[in-house]
């Protein structure tokens, strides 16, 4: 419950007292924030797991797991495993976590506001994501007929709430900024959960209309995506690729802009973490910042990229060929901001910026192949599954989940006023970082060996060509997947246990949500509202007694009155 | 402020491009004082209704276009399409739903008149209409049904009816937003009613013309 003052900022009352409304009811933009982190961490400790069942079904298709063997042993088991770890990761995680988690925690204190937009709507979105993986986790243990009605319909949900969030952030960042938050000013976390928003109000409005086509053609008979409808016209070898062409353009278009809708909050992240332990503004903001748009936009136009194979307009390869080289463009222009960021400056190794690095590594390496991808021909080169799924978990599952990490490790201390273990940080960080290049790089080399995967093939006869590699990526899973235990025990452990913070702003940040304490009250700022006086990444400023001078701090009077003297000027000029 | 919001938006972010951006710069002006009276624009609070309605303007859209492109796709690619002919109670309905808007841009006109009562005749008189619409839209899949078609029928009927459905649906958290502007007493909320009218009109009107386009869409594809 809330209340509006006439100066348009909402300042949220007492705490509710009923437990209820404490817990499952509560509108506080961290409350939500929080829970979905917590949503996330699940779901990535699930889909984990699957990932684990399935590496090592595809390698020892014998092995007797206890409880867990029915779950891959048929083709249909196994599919259904791909889709569910698939479904976690992308939906509940890449998605939640970096926008709905953490931006719900810190747009709001970032920009200087004291709740989301729409507080109840907030509420109401998490408990659809909620019932979205209650419904995916029940569709993979039900009869599979069932089972994919309820998935479709649990991706609606998801849909649906993901629009939800999408609009509150896009109307929180527009309207509720604290004074003389200016569009340039705005951290680039901000500018990164802001297009992340207008992007996913896009196109999670495709997705949600193929799902409900789907679901109408499942429940009601309807003829959307009817097998006969364009079979005969086609030769049969073209059929099996026509059959759902209808469905794969609406999917793709969303899937394909969906990447991005991961990535962006997560090079707002990065470049926000490089920034601040490089102690050094960010190099070419305002190119960051267009390349942000960039990628959003060029995001938005690649969907053809996926359907080279399905029969388009003999041009249309090519124009999105073209489209999904240019998003190369934005890509280089941030990955030069970040280097530029870099740049002699005097690096602070702790794991956050570890994590940040990591990201730029694996964005880099998996970035790489992707210049390939992004060939029109390539639906006629011999390269497998096996390079796909290689790359776009480099560049996209394992990147962002770096991004994550290193966001959790930057604002855990103002989550719960309290630290991180640093040791266990950093050697949970260079097990997972020497882990995923273990995994995924021999996976692209697996997939230029031209190995099959056929639908039907049976997946023992599928194993010799490259067992021995093979092997060795299951194994790297394995090792990956139990260094993650460090970051567990490190995360419960430091939850209660952890290096008290006594210090507001630990990291020496310039952002707002180090101007109040750890963690941050219920209202985020006493009150008066915050002020901004500067662009949000004023490190090593010369002439200023420290090496950063945080966005609410007034510029000194001298400064102030040169400031006054040039406007004052500017504007006798324009008269 | 009411008509003016989209462009007050467009002008603040060109400003904020273009202004802003002074490494030091204070905001504005203004030297720290509490009121904020001169120097940066204080955001009225009723402004964010108007953003998320454009917004979610947009997003309603793009659904529907996803819609519309599936139904042109599956209409040039399909040899298996047979043609639809929309019931004549259609056009009826696309007659009370315009006149629906008519009727609520009226009451919006003596509401800038404060004249309460006459706008909430009026007011009353759109979101009627509104439900009258619905009704038709009832009576239109009769009507098709009568004639034989359903759901399942085949590919363009199966068109006809989730475009009336989903759109259906849509206008019926209109007229969810009708009511509210029409029962609610404003002397307790927290958004004045020309701003609830306002936002709830903007809405509406979009509700409208997503109609006329599906509508053209059946009818010029059939």
């Amino acid at each position: 419950m809330v209340t509006y003052d006439s100066s348009g900022s909402v300042a949220p009352e007492a705490p509710p007292s009923g437990f209820l409304a404490r817990t499952l009811f509560s509108t506080g933009h961290k409350v939500i924030g929080l829970r979905y982190l917590w949503l996330a961490l699940g779901s990535v400790l699930l889909g984990m797991l699957l990932s684990l069942l399935m590496r090592i079904h595809l390698v020892w298709p014998g092995a007797q797991i206890p409880f867990l063997s029915g779950f891959g042993s048929t083709p249909e088991r196994y599919t259904a495993l791909t889709m569910f770890h698939g479904s976690l990761m992308v939906f509940l995680v890449l998605t939640a976590a970096p926008q709905a988690g953490f931006g719900n925690y810190f747009l709001p204190l970032q920009i200087g506001t004291r709740e989301m937009a729409f507080p109840a709507l907030n509420l109401f979105s998490f408990w659809l994501t909620v019932a979205s993986l209650a419904g995916m986790t029940t569709a993979f243990f039900v009869h599979p007929g069932s089972g994919l009605t309820l998935w479709t319909a649990s991706v609606a949900l998801f849909c649906l709430a993901a629009l939800l969030t999408a609009l509150n952030f896009a109307v929180t960042t527009l309207d509720l900024r604290a004074k003389g938050m200016t569009l340039p000013r705005m951290p680039l976390t901000v500018w990164a959960w802001f297009i992340n928003a207008i992007l996913s109000v896009l196109i999670f409005s495709i997705l949600l209309a193929a799902c409900v086509f789907l679901l109408s053609d499942r429940l009601l008979g309807s003829q959307f995506f009817s097998s006969l409808t364009f079979l005969s016209r086609q030769p049969p070898s073209l059929a099996q690729s026509t059959l759902l062409s209808l469905w794969q353009r609406l999917f793709w278009f969303f899937a394909q802009a969906e990447v991005y809708v991961a990535m962006l909050p997560c090079f707002g992240i990065v470049s926000h973490l490089l920034s601040t332990f490089s102690r050094k503004p960010v190099w070419a903001e305002r190119a960051a910042v267009f390349a942000l748009c960039g990628v959003g936009l060029f995001g938005f136009c690649v969907w053809g990229q996926h359907m080279f194979s399905s029969g388009l307009n003999p041009w249309s390869p090519l124009v999105f060929s073209l489209l999904a080289s240019s998003l190369g463009l934005p890509a280089c222009v941030l990955l030069f901001s970040w280097f530029g960021t870099l740049w002699h400056a005097k690096i602070q190794l702790n794991t956050a910026m570890l994590f940040a690095l990591g990201f730029v590594s694996l964005f880099l390496a998996g970035g790489v192949s992707g210049l390939f991808l992004a060939r029109n021909d390539l639906a006629t080169a011999p390269i497998s599954d096996e390079f796909v799924t290689g790359h776009f978990h480099l560049v996209m599952g394992v990147a962002a989940t770096f991004a994550i990490l290193g966001a959790l490790f930057f604002w855990f201390p103002k989550m719960f006023a309290r630290r991180l273990n640093e040791t266990l940080g950093k050697f949970h960080f260079w097990l997972t970082f020497a882990g995923v290049y273990c995994v995924f790089m021999p996976m692209h080399w697996l997939g230029l060996m031209a190995h099959s995967r056929m639908p039907g093939v049976d997946l023992p006869a599928a194993v010799p060509p490259g067992a021995s590699l093979r092997t060795f990526v299951t194994v790297a899973t394995i090792l990956t997947v139990a260094a993650q235990a460090l970051f567990l025990l490190n995360f419960i452990w430091s939850l209660w246990r952890g290096e008290k913070t006594e210090d507001h702003n630990p990291w020496r940040a310039t952002t707002l949500e180090w101007s109040v304490p750890s963690p941050p009250p219920i209202a985020n700022f006493s009150a008066s509202e915050p002020m901004v006086y500067r662009g949000a990444y004023e490190f090593s400023a010369s002439g200023a007694a420290t090496d950063f001078v945080p966005q609410n701090v007034a510029p000194a009077p001298v400064e102030r009155a040169s400031q006054m003297k040039q406007a004052t000027e500017a504007s006798t000029k324009e008269k | 402020m009411p008509g003016s919001t989209i462009v007050e938006d467009i002008e603040l972010i060109i400003e904020d491009i273009g202004g802003g951006g002074g490494k030091n710069s204070p905001p504005g002006g203004d030297d720290g004082d509490e009121g904020g009276k001169r120097g940066w624009p204080r955001v009225p609070s009723s402004r964010r209704y108007a953003t998320a309605i454009v917004i979610a303007i947009v997003s309603i859209v793009m659904f529907f276009m996803a819609m519309a492109s599936a139904f042109i796709y599956t209409r040039a690619n399909s040899n298996r399409w047979v043609p639809l002919h929309l019931p004549w109670f259609i056009w009826v309905n696309t007659a009370i739903l315009l006149l629906s808007s008519i009727t609520m841009e009226l009451a919006r006109r003596r509401l800038a008149l404060a004249d309460v009562r006459k706008f909430r005749q009026l007011w009353f008189a759109a979101t009627a209409l509104g439900i009258l619409f619905l009704v038709g839209q009832l009576i239109a899949w009769r009507q098709f049904v009568l004639a034989g078609f359903y759901v399942s029928t085949n590919q363009a009927s199966s068109f006809f009816y989730i475009f009336t459905a989903l759109h259906g649906l849509h206008l019926l958290g209109g007229i969810c937003a009708l009511l509210y502007v029409s029962f609610r007493k404003f002397e307790k909320a927290k958004v004045s009613r020309s701003v609830a009218a306002e936002v709830a009109s903007y809405y509406w009107h979009f509700m409208d013309g997503l109609w006329f386009f599906l509508l053209a869409l059946l009818y010029l594809g059939k």
